[in-house]
């Protein structure tokens, strides 16, 4: 079995996902199986297509040709609340939390982004949906607690620390209880300390919640500890260029290529 | 005593209208300088349920708010649906209350309804003789339940789900929130909340004609929720009332109003861009935060 098929049926496939942005073909052919349950790492160098792929699972852009299969079904056309409600959640590059909100509001609101009772009920307050709302503040709170948040609950997310924003992203994401998390670059900008501590946070959610994982990651450190048991997946100029596990990938000649240029030995 | 209640009940109504604006641009983010439209559907169409249909005030209020907010619905959806945003989705509401007017202007009847076209629309049941408490005290009531509903709606999941769109149309919609029903639901309540207050204008007056509800009277609406503070239900309300109050009290400067407008609110957008009460709730939490000298979140970061 080649090292890019995994063991079950996939949970997400790509085939062949294209899109052009004008004349520019960003991805290109790209493929990708993950099975459930899986943490899958995604590198490439800068500008190899890494984040264009999140956006076109989430459709935020739309993709020129190819498929997006989630379980054997198409995701392609659907909004992106649907693709969230199907159970894809993500955090973003830069960071995309609403910073009027408190904390844990911004966890409450991916709770319940499609409200849990009737207009009318939310006119008046009836007792059904104050318990929806106690249920929703429980959970938020749980959630908080699991990043370590829980503290800083009704700080303003635009005021928290750097390192803490992205930690919110990652409890807002879980918070839309998705069956596939996509986090995106979850280790930038921080040190090694704060890298520590998120390689065992993002352990800690995948293992407890069984959440299928798929990570864009620049530290290396970080992907290669996480995605240890797992694939990574390298991209380069919008297209696969290796799949493997960790020292596979490290030894790879052609994703050392990749990375750090070719000697012009000869030419 | 007479002149006070004509003022309460005039800002009363500005009040209603001001509420839905505050749900639409305060909390969705989407700007309209036609909400005056609303208010005339609203007017019109109580004046019809009134005096035609023979209607008694609520149904009549209920009435005129769903027929604005069902149209409203009409200019909602083309409109969202190819992602309208911003300036462009405010050209929108206004060419829609601009050319409502200019048609009102002009339909001189319905069948036998004579809504008398720029003449106005006469002989409209009076608030005074619909219910048997005053009128100023009606227009009290209705503004009070406007706000519970309003405060109860921006609370609510729903109003939430309002909130991040304007904080981050993207990202909301990728933590699930359905963007094209959560704007129209704003856009609803808010049109409904207008054409409640124009029905009670039109009743207060028992006359009404197209010039009342011009772009003059969208950009006063607009001005308080943006003077007022953007989410924030008590900013918009104080300046809602301010607006029709102080003119009226100052009647002798009046003609001064538009250079003390234009002053306030450079100075207003200047030092505080979010508005006077922006992001305060309306709840007694915002007292005590108000007078710290240090916010909350300042205090709480490690």
């Amino acid at each position: 079995m080649s090292p890019d098929t995994p063991t079950s049926a996939p949970i997400l496939e790509l085939r062949d996902l294209t899109v052009d942005f004008g004349g520019v073909r960003a991805v290109n052919s790209f493929n990708m199986a993950v099975a459930p349950g899986e943490l899958v790492g995604l590198i490439g160098p800068n500008g190899a297509g890494k984040t264009t792929i999140f956006n076109l699972i989430t459709n935020a852009y739309q993709a020129t040709a190819g498929q997006i299969l989630m379980e054997g079904k198409s995701l392609r056309g659907l909004t992106p609340d649907r693709i969230c409600h199907r159970g894809i959640s993500r955090t973003f590059q830069n960071i995309r939390l609403f910073p009027f909100m408190t904390a844990y509001e911004n966890v409450e609101l991916s709770i319940h982004s499609a409200p849990q009772y009737s207009l009318f009920e939310a006119f008046v307050r009836l007792p059904r949906a104050r318990r929806k709302e106690r249920e929703s503040r429980a959970r938020a709170h749980q959630l908080l607690e699991t990043v370590g948040l829980d503290k800083l609950a009704q700080a303003r997310a635009g005021s928290l620390p750097y390192g803490l924003q992205r930690r919110l992203e990652i409890a807002r994401a879980m918070a839309a209880s998705p069956r596939i998390l996509l986090l995106d670059e979850p280790a930038a900008g921080m040190n090694e300390d704060e890298c520590k501590d998120l390689v065992q946070l993002i352990r800690q959610i995948h293992e407890t919640q069984g959440y299928t994982i798929i990570m864009i990651e620049h530290h290396m450190a970080v992907v290669m500890d996480l995605c240890r048991k797992s694939r990574i997946y390298v991209m380069q100029l919008g297209a696969n260029l290796a799949t493997g596990g960790p020292e596979q990938i490290q030894n790879d000649p052609q994703v050392i290529k990749a990375y750090l240029g070719e000697r012009k030995n000869g030419h | 005593m007479g002149y006070l209640q004509a003022i309460t009940i005039l800002s009363g109504c500005n009040l209603l209208a001001v509420l839905g604006m505050a749900v639409l641009t305060g909390y969705t983010g989407l700007f309209s300088i036609g909400h005056a439209g609303f208010m005339a559907l609203g007017a019109y169409m109580g004046g019809i349920l009134g005096k035609e249909m023979g209607w008694n005030l609520v149904p009549c209020l209920l009435g005129a708010g769903l027929f604005s907010g069902i149209i409203s619905l009409g200019i909602g959806y083309p409109a969202f649906r190819s992602r309208l945003r911003g300036d462009y989705f405010a050209i929108a509401t206004l060419g829609f209350a601009e050319a409502l007017r200019l048609l009102l202007n002009n339909i001189h009847s319905i069948g036998k309804w004579r809504l008398g076209g720029a003449y106005g629309y006469m002989d409209l049941p009076e608030l005074k003789h619909m219910t048997f408490l005053p009128d100023w005290a009606v227009v009290v009531i209705v503004c009070l339940i406007a706000l519970w509903v309003t405060h109860m709606f921006i609370t609510s999941q729903y109003g939430m789900n309002c909130i991040a769109i304007r904080q981050d149309e993207a990202a909301a919609e990728m933590m699930g929130v359905d963007l094209l029903r959560t704007k129209l639901l704003a856009l609803f309540v808010s049109a409904f909340l207008a054409a409640v207050g124009g029905a009670l204008l039109a009743f207060y007056f028992g006359y009404i004609n197209p010039s009342f509800f011009g772009i003059q009277r969208s950009s006063d609406l607009l001005a308080s929720v943006v003077f007022g503070g953007i989410q924030s239900l008590i900013g918009p309300a104080i300046t809602a009332i301010l607006i029709v109050a102080v003119p009226q009290l100052l009647l002798t400067f009046a003609l001064y109003r538009f250079i003390v407008y234009g002053l306030l609110f450079v100075v207003v957008m200047v030092f505080r861009p979010q508005g006077l009460f922006g992001y305060v709730q309306m709840n007694s939490r915002w007292i005590t935060r108000f007078f710290r000298h240090k916010p909350p979140e300042a205090m709480e970061q490690p």
